[in-house]
């Protein structure tokens, strides 16, 4: 339903659809007139530090490396040349080109990434000083103030719109990959499109108060930015260590509201533990609830209040003990937990193009959601069609355990496999794999492939 | 934005819609071959065993959990005197369920409308059984099979029921074997398009003889698993339908336990040793059966069976599969041994012939017959969880409630956002852990008359907690 803004390149758009949108904006003219002066103000701040974003970004998923041109929009922070965009825009990337308000063309090296806020932050390569924006504060917004959104629509760079701020912290967690865990967003009618990815949301006063991230599938005027407050805590990281480090208990938090109306209950109801997780350690169980964190109460009662509360916990220094205060069943108890670094959900990811699959390194994410008790082996995430893989049987979703009778025990492990068996020009390579609840048995067969596509080739 | 590699989400069964086939393109290639004589007498024989079966039907959108109701029609087929009726399996699934069925009859010396009971769906065969209400020692004109195989290009007769719009009358079809294949097991593809009302029908040789009865193939989504060849309807020869007419499945959701001791189970699934298996492994010969997961707790477990030892010789029986159907046969073998024998495995491990003795246990339920209860406080059906089940969804042992198979339209449950394939672990502050629990914990409820109740419930790999609010 949500759906990300990075507007993939296929081809032009159609004249017919060129007409209807300046019909429409004509039509729209008259009523811009009278806060027309604080808008142009505002434009005049931001246009200059405006940059249009075109990664080329490396993609997995077919068997096979291929390439894609998407196109996003992102603002200059500083005037050394850091540029703010999402994560979704940049990560993943090769190479990415950018083009500035004054029609520059420069490339920008990825400085960093945070997938969990959808954040990413480049360094463009050129000389500087170059324009950038102001830092507005996130926290002092209001519903029905205006809102301008810059960037490129659908490819149109230099764009701007304008509305007003339809709601201040609306909550978009879902239990999918979409899920944004520390943060609600802003969310504003001001026109938003695919290509308005990474591109700031600015206030009358010209002051970025949000980074355009999402809109919703078939709704008008219904767009996403990530708070202003939030994305520049988290670029601060980025540019101080390359990521953003985050501690890690294993619980998952739920709102006080998902078990009880009860309003004299305070804290965070903890849904669940990982297994192997210092929280499963330190016998914290699901339906516990949290009520301080080293002696600081936290309160989730609606689903709006969880992300700050995940960011407390997340802001915790990492790998030191942590005193929580934990209720169960009306009993206090004091747990002191340790806490481990937050590893990214989505790892190394690379194609072995002889045997036709792709393959993602098991994170713990991934190992939990397969329901391994522990990461092991290598994801199997494309097979390419007629390729050896495929002959074999191979499929997305396939935990591959381990090569002719050897555990693979990691991504690196499995590249290092694959490539001795390339040197011996080994035929017959037996894998072992996971799938779902079953294992199965599987042979790539380089000999058969290779005749069988000769014998295809003989036909065309 | 998507990221492919995350996408380990439990796969919930997709809807096997009803599927439409459109005629077939060209006249059929052995068409000519059964004289319009043939055709005309086993008209008068059998059409009087073509029935019309009226329903209404449940339909739940397995993500939303929303529930739509529809009446139909579809094609029945007498196969018993008693009022057996078979017709075809996809109105009966995990997302579809009939509610109400009745049996029209046109002729013979009962006609008219007759209330009938669902009996169910067989493990192996798409078809769904019905049992007609009706006094003691009616007959029905009922279809009597022969069992004379098919061959590849055979000229095939179908009956069936023509539209609506003609009320439904009697017709015939021409058709022909169009491919006979192998795996997973021997089925036989038919070469035109199907239309519904034949779906289910009759098929009959050049001689006139009834053969079989045409049909879908399971989805694999509905624990067809090996059976899954979607879309092509397919003759299901009277081999297969033989053991079910004499014995036809259960009625589903009856509180009755599946008397014990009737089919064993090893607790292994396999796969065939193809030569290039066997020739990887350096055996001297192919046929067996990989071990390639050992279901634990099973009596393969316990005799230490392991994934990769290479089954060659089962309770005396040598085993020489090399093709994935023959997985099957096994599998039949396994069942048909008898609970709580004791037989003896041979297998190769590593290479080396070792042998193994396992005791034989009572296979245990399948989703096909197991327990089902629904309640109207919270709307909610809910299923035990079942060992297949548990595969399927790939639910770890050590998880323990009963997984919802629906949820009622407008119901506090649906209010809550709760959709089929939760895993309710408790109610209120009752732990459940079976279909009895969870009854015993909605009874409670009605009597305590909570104005909201926390369910404790996991969906894949997350757990978390639902808030309904019933409507006392």
């Amino acid at each position: 339903m949500k759906r990300t803004l990075a507007f993939v390149v296929r081809g032009r758009l159609r004249p017919i659809g060129l007409a209807i949108l300046c019909c429409g904006w004509l039509a729209g003219c008259a009523t811009l007139s009278r806060p027309e002066g604080s808008v142009l103000r505002a434009r005049e701040q931001v246009s200059p530090a405006l940059v249009h974003i075109r990664p080329v970004k490396e993609m997995f998923q077919t068997g096979k490396r291929t390439e894609m041109l998407v196109v996003g929009s992102g603002f200059i922070i500083s005037p050394e040349g850091y540029v703010v965009t999402n994560e979704h825009v940049a990560g993943d990337s090769t190479s990415v080109q950018c083009v500035l308000s004054d029609n520059r063309e420069l490339d920008a090296q990825v400085v960093g990434t945070d997938p969990d806020t959808d954040i990413a932050v480049l360094k463009l390569q050129g000389d500087g000083p170059f324009p950038c924006v102001k830092w507005g504060r996130s926290d002092s917004i209001e519903s029905g103030q205006v809102a301008l959104a810059f960037g490129s629509p659908h490819g149109l760079s230099r764009s701007v719109s304008m509305g007003i701020i339809s709601m201040t912290d609306r909550n978009l967690d879902e239990e999918d990959a979409n899920s944004a865990p520390y943060n609600n967003f802003i969310q504003t009618d001001a026109a938003i499109n695919p290509g308005n990815s990474g591109g700031p949301l600015v206030n009358i006063r010209g002051e970025v108060i949000g980074v355009n991230a999402r809109m919703l599938r078939g709704a008008e005027n219904v767009g996403f930015a990530i708070p202003a407050d939030i994305a520049r805590a988290v670029v601060e990281a980025i540019i101080r260590d390359g990521r953003v480090r985050r501690s890690y208990f294993g619980f998952e938090l739920q709102e006080m509201t998902a078990r009880s109306m009860d309003p004299a209950r305070r804290g965070v109801l903890i849904a669940g533990v990982d297994r192997f997780s210092p929280a499963a350690e330190a016998d914290i169980r699901p339906g516990d609830v949290l009520i301080a964190v080293n002696g600081t109460p936290v309160n989730a009662r609606w689903r709006e209040d969880l992300p700050a509360v995940r960011r407390l916990i997340a802001d915790l220094p990492v790998g030191e003990p942590a005193r929580l205060t934990i209720d169960r069943n009306g009993e206090q108890r004091e747990v002191t937990v340790t806490s481990v670094e937050k590893t990214a959900a989505r790892g190394k990811q690379e194609a072995f193009e002889l045997w036709g699959v792709s393959v993602a390194e098991v994170t713990q994410e991934i190992a939990r959601r397969a329901q391994l008790s522990r990461p092991a082996g290598v994801l199997v995430i494309g097979v390419s069609p007629g390729a050896p893989a495929a002959w074999a049987g191979l499929q997305p979703g396939d935990i591959i355990l381990t090569m002719d009778g050897e555990t693979v025990d990691d991504f690196s492990a499995f590249r290092r496999m694959y490539d001795q068996r390339l040197q011996e020009n080994r035929r017959q390579i037996m894998l072992f794999v996971q799938r779902g609840a079953l294992t199965r048995f599987v042979l790539i067969n380089l000999e058969q492939t290779s005749t069988e596509q000769e014998e295809t080739r003989g036909h065309e | 934005m998507s990221k492919p590699c995350c996408r380990l989400r439990p796969v919930l069964p997709a809807v096997l819609g009803v599927l439409l086939l459109l005629p077939g393109l060209g006249r059929p290639a052995g068409a000519d071959e059964i004289p319009s004589q043939v055709i005309r007498q086993a008209f008068s024989k059998w059409s009087s065993s073509l029935c019309l079966v009226m329903f209404s039907q449940e339909l739940t959108d397995p993500r939303s959990g929303e529930t739509r109701r529809r009446e139909g029609t579809a094609l029945g087929l007498l196969v018993r005197s008693d009022g057996l009726v078979i017709t075809h399996g996809h109105l009966q699934t995990d997302t579809s369920r009939i509610t109400d069925a009745r049996v029209r009859i046109d002729s013979g010396n009962t006609p008219g409308e007759l209330p009938a009971v669902v009996l169910g769906k067989p493990d192996e065969l798409n078809l769904l059984f019905l049992q007609i209400q009706a006094p003691e020692g009616t007959a029905f004109p009922a279809v009597s099979f022969s069992d004379v195989p098919l061959q590849l290009g055979d000229p095939v007769l179908i009956l069936g029921r023509m539209s609506e719009s003609v009320d439904y009358a009697p017709g015939v079809t021409l058709d022909y074997i169009a491919s006979v294949v192998d795996t997973p097991r021997t089925a036989y593809c038919l070469g035109g398009g199907l239309k519904m009302g034949f779906l289910s029908g009759p098929v009959l040789n050049a001689r006139g003889e009834v053969v079989g009865v045409t049909g879908l193939e399971m989805s694999e989504e509905e624990g067809g698993g090996l059976y899954s060849r979607s879309g092509v309807p397919m003759v299901f020869q009277t081999a297969l339908l033989a053991p079910c007419i004499s014995a036809p499945p259960r009625p589903g959701g009856s509180a009755e336990p599946k008397p014990a001791g009737e089919e064993a189970w090893l607790g292994v699934f396999t796969q065939p040793l193809k030569p290039e298996f066997a020739a990887y492994w350096g055996l001297s010969e192919p046929g067996g059966l990989i071990v390639s997961t050992v279901v634990p707790d099973s009596p393969a477990a316990q005799a230490g069976i392991r994934p990769g030892d290479i089954i060659k010789s089962f309770d005396g029986k040598p085993q020489r599969a090399t093709q994935d159907r023959e997985v099957l046969n096994f599998s039949r073998l396994v069942r048909d041994t008898g609970p709580g024998k004791t037989v003896r495995i041979e297998l190769l491990r590593d290479g080396q012939p070792m042998s193994l003795d396992v005791t034989l246990s009572t296979r245990p339920q399948s989703a096909q017959d197991a327990e089902e209860y629904e309640e109207d406080v919270l709307g909610l059906t809910v299923r035990e969880l079942t060992r297949d089940i548990r595969i399927a969804l790939n639910i770890a042992e050590d998880v323990q409630g009963v997984i919802v198979r629906r949820v009622a339209s407008g119901s506090p449950a649906q209010a809550a956002k709760m959709r089929p394939g939760v895993i309710i672990m408790s109610v209120g502050e009752q732990t459940v852990t079976s279909i009895e629990e969870y009854r015993q914990a909605i009874e409670h409820l009605r009597a305590a008359r909570p104005d909201e109740v926390p369910l404790f419930a996991r969906l894949g790999s997350a757990t978390g907690f639902f808030r309904v609010r019933p409507r006392w």
